[in-house]
């Protein structure tokens, strides 16, 4: 991936969409796979989408702090709000899980949004690398670049994409609801249609990045951590140590230091950047 | 004569029908995929959790199917295994038939097959897709540039006889015997170098369609090193079976040389089966000693989930114990119809381990409680393939057989193995009089047949 170095990227800048030299060289080498590239990008078989990398002095991550969950999911419906996310689709999901049996029974609940892992699975086993991993830690989708394979769903272990089935809440394309675009991205894909991108592709928790301004800070935190009542989600800078909680100003680095923090399938070695404060 | 003649009367009609029944299907099948391209995936049921069906079971199982089709040619055009040599072209065209079918299911089940070529235009080496996607083209390249060589002195006979493509036979037709010598010992060099390209190839065509499953962690019945190497043996079981049959049905070979030629490929497939039912307990014992969790669920699905009938009689029955049966009975494996059978079960049996492969693995969600976090249908619990999809499957599968069988009557399939056939019997020692003098009138006979049909 084509990742800048510069200071102040801007997340609306057109990096360059083609396949940086050193693919080049290894297409040059699959010779047939060079050829098919150019008949691709002659016949205009060659999509993308602008891709920005966000600011590359920072890790976007959240902690969340299961003592202070009441599990009342408003961080899924805010979510499908932020996102107007079609039926079928979940970005953020709130998992319950119960064990054992009467009278000794435990209960689980957390919320689960996409862990933007550092050793994402999902952007590795993408045939066009439209699951992309940005500077910044978050892992986007250019759903033009797409081709809907959903070799991604099979290999996230945490379950976090969902592909467009192309489900609506409303058949009526005229109704007031479909003519507002969906905001992700910074409203890039326009409105929803049939067959149009993003129905086809696969989607995923973006950690809202189009509230991000043009340094990649964020003008607002993501709208999950932003209603949550309970004060639970956390989402912050995980890179600087200084950095403080979006929402709610604790320092993300202090609150990691505090309780034992964990992370979900840490044995899988994915690196989440979702932290989880036991109950 | 009269004899022959009936015989080939009743193949006729009986051929008629099996024409009217794949067109009949594949016409069902076109509908039901214009459908599909119209409506998009919302006509399947996959779901979050399952987002790989029917379609990518197929694909894998068509592209076993090829891999395991090809690597059987290796043995005579690079390992120079004599015995099998008529059966060379056929199983190089069943390679390429199947491979096209698996490419075309792959397609089929894109959310937007129109982009397909981003594949090629932005490569990512880490996937493993994008390196199949490539090797498949690479894989379609040699076996064209082999079925090429192997046919076309077949071919060239037909400027002379007529026949199907006689236009084309005339353009490739040699000047000579000494000409045609010549090409023959070129070809013969050229065969052994795409064979030897070709088995890595193959063997990454297929080793790797195993790879794009056995490095996906998050799904540990797949997670196994063993995967690739199973995918690999039961390719070879899958293609040995299919090429069984199909030399079984259509081979037009004298009667004695085609039992030998059949009971020798039999005997090879039943052997990789058993080889298979090997590599699958080991798998087994060592999931179920240890019991994690994970891995026992997907196991448990496939061996008493509510499909645990395409394991126990698909699979295991009808798919390995009872071919090997057959093949290993005294009386039944010296006749062509039970070899024939056989050969279908296996290659019958293969679509339940396709099936088995990809979907029971993914029924066991990421997290146990998954399925209950949004009330969607995309959401649920299971899969169970869409009427679309089944009509898509079924679709393909008949307008492949339908394709294959055109393609077989075109090509000069019986000429090749007819020669192949001299070939083989001439190296082996000296010709049987009484094969030779069947062998031409009956398959004079094939010819005339062959010409009028189509
Ligand atoms: S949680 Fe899944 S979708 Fe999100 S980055 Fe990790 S692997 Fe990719
Ligand atoms: S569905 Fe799209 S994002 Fe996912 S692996 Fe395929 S091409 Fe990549
Ligand atoms: S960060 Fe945004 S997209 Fe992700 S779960 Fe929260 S609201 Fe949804």
């Amino acid at each position: 991936m084509a990742r800048e170095e510069n200071d102040t990227p801007t997340p609306q800048a057109d990096a360059e969409p083609s396949s940086p030299p050193d693919r080049r060289k290894l297409l040059g080498l699959l010779g047939g796979g060079a050829a098919l590239a150019a008949v691709a990008s002659l016949g205009g078989c060659k999509t993308t989408s602008p891709r920005a990398e966000g600011a590359q002095t920072r890790r976007w991550g959240m902690v969340i702090d299961l003592k202070r969950c009441i599990a009342c999911k408003a961080c899924t419906i805010a979510c499908k709000n932020e996102n107007k996310t079609p039926p079928g689709v979940a970005y953020g999901v709130f998992l319950e899980e119960e064990a054992g049996t009467f009278p000794h029974v435990r209960r689980t609940a957390f919320f689960r949004p996409c862990m933007q892992c550092e050793k994402s699975s999902c952007s590795k086993v993408c045939p066009t690398g439209a699951t992309y991993h940005r500077a910044d830690g978050i892992v986007a989708v250019d759903y033009k670049r797409c081709i809907g394979c959903r070799y991604c769903i099979a290999a996230c272990p945490y379950g976090a994409r969902s592909f467009d089935y192309g489900h609506d809440y409303i058949a009526d394309a005229k109704n007031g609801y479909n003519l507002i675009p969906s905001s992700e991205y910074g409203a890039a894909y326009g409105t929803r249609a049939k067959g149009k991108s993003p129905s086809g592709n696969v989607r995923k928790c973006t950690f809202c990045l189009h509230l991000q301004d043009e340094n990649g800070d964020y003008r607002e935190p993501t709208a999950c951590a932003r209603t949550c009542m309970g004060k639970a989600i956390h989402f912050g800078d995980l890179k600087n140590p200084e950095a403080t909680c979006l929402v709610h100003g604790e320092k993300m680095q202090a609150l990691l230091a505090k309780r034992s923090p964990y992370r979900l399938k840490e044995e899988l070695g994915n690196e989440p950047a979702v932290y989880y404060l036991p109950a | 004569m009269t004899n022959t003649l009936q015989a080939a009367n009743e193949g006729r009609s009986s051929r008629l029908l099996g024409h009217v029944v794949l067109l009949a299907l594949s016409a069902v099948g076109i509908w039901a995929l214009s459908v599909r391209f119209s409506e998009g995936l919302i006509v399947t049921h996959l779901t979050q959790h399952v987002p790989w069906g029917l379609w990518i079971s197929l694909y894998i199982y068509f592209i076993g199917l090829s891999a395991g089709s090809f690597l059987l040619s290796t043995l005579i055009y690079v390992f120079g295994m004599k015995r099998f040599e008529a059966a060379g072209p056929l199983a190089l065209l069943q390679a390429l038939g199947c491979l096209v079918l698996g490419m075309l299911l792959i397609w089929i089940d894109l959310g937007h097959p129109a982009r397909f070529l981003n594949v090629f235009a932005y490569w990512n080496y880490s996937s493993v897709l994008a390196w199949e996607s490539a090797l498949y083209l690479a894989y379609s390249v040699v076996i064209i540039a082999e079925l090429y060589l192997v046919l076309r002195p077949a071919l060239a006979r037909r400027a002379h006889s007529g026949g199907p493509l006689a236009g084309l036979a005339k353009k490739l037709a040699f000047a000579g015997e000494a000409e045609e010598k010549a090409w023959r010992s070129k070809a013969a060099r050229w065969m052994l170098l795409l064979g030897i390209i070709g088995i890595p190839i193959a063997i990454g065509v297929h080793g790797g369609t195993g790879a794009i499953f056995a490095v996906v962690k998050s799904r540990p019945t797949w997670y196994t090193g063993l995967f690739p190497i199973v995918f690999l043996v039961s390719a070879l079981a899958s293609g040995g079976a299919l090429l069984t049959f199909l030399t079984a049905i259509s081979s037009r070979l004298p009667k004695a040389q085609k039992l030998d030629l059949v009971r020798s490929l039999g005997r090879l497939t039943v052997g990789v089966v058993a080889l298979d039912l090997l590599l699958l307990g080991s798998e087994m014992l060592v999931v179920f000693y240890g019991g994690i969790p994970h891995h026992v669920a997907g196991w448990h699905q496939i061996m008493f989930g509510p499909f645990w009938w395409i394991f126990w009689f698909v699979q295991v029955g009808l798919g390995a114990v009872v071919p090997i049966l057959v093949v290993l009975g005294k009386r039944t494996g010296n006749a062509i119809g039970p070899l024939a059978i056989a050969g279908l079960l296996v290659v019958f049996g293969i679509i339940g381990v396709r099936l088995n492969i990809v979907v029971p693995a993914q029924i066991e969600p990421e997290f146990a409680t998954l399925p209950d976090a949004y009330h969607h249908l995309r959401f649920v619990r299971g899969y169970f393939p869409s009427g679309n999809e089944w009509l898509v499957g079924l679709g393909v599968v008949a307008i492949g057989t339908w394709l294959f069988f055109v393609a077989r009557r075109l090509l000069p399939l019986d000429e090749a193995e007819q020669l192949a056939g001299d070939h083989s019997t001439a190296a082996a020692g000296p010709p049987p009089i009484h094969a030779k003098a069947e062998g031409r009138p009956a398959a004079a006979a094939g010819h005339v047949s062959s010409g009028g049909d189509l």
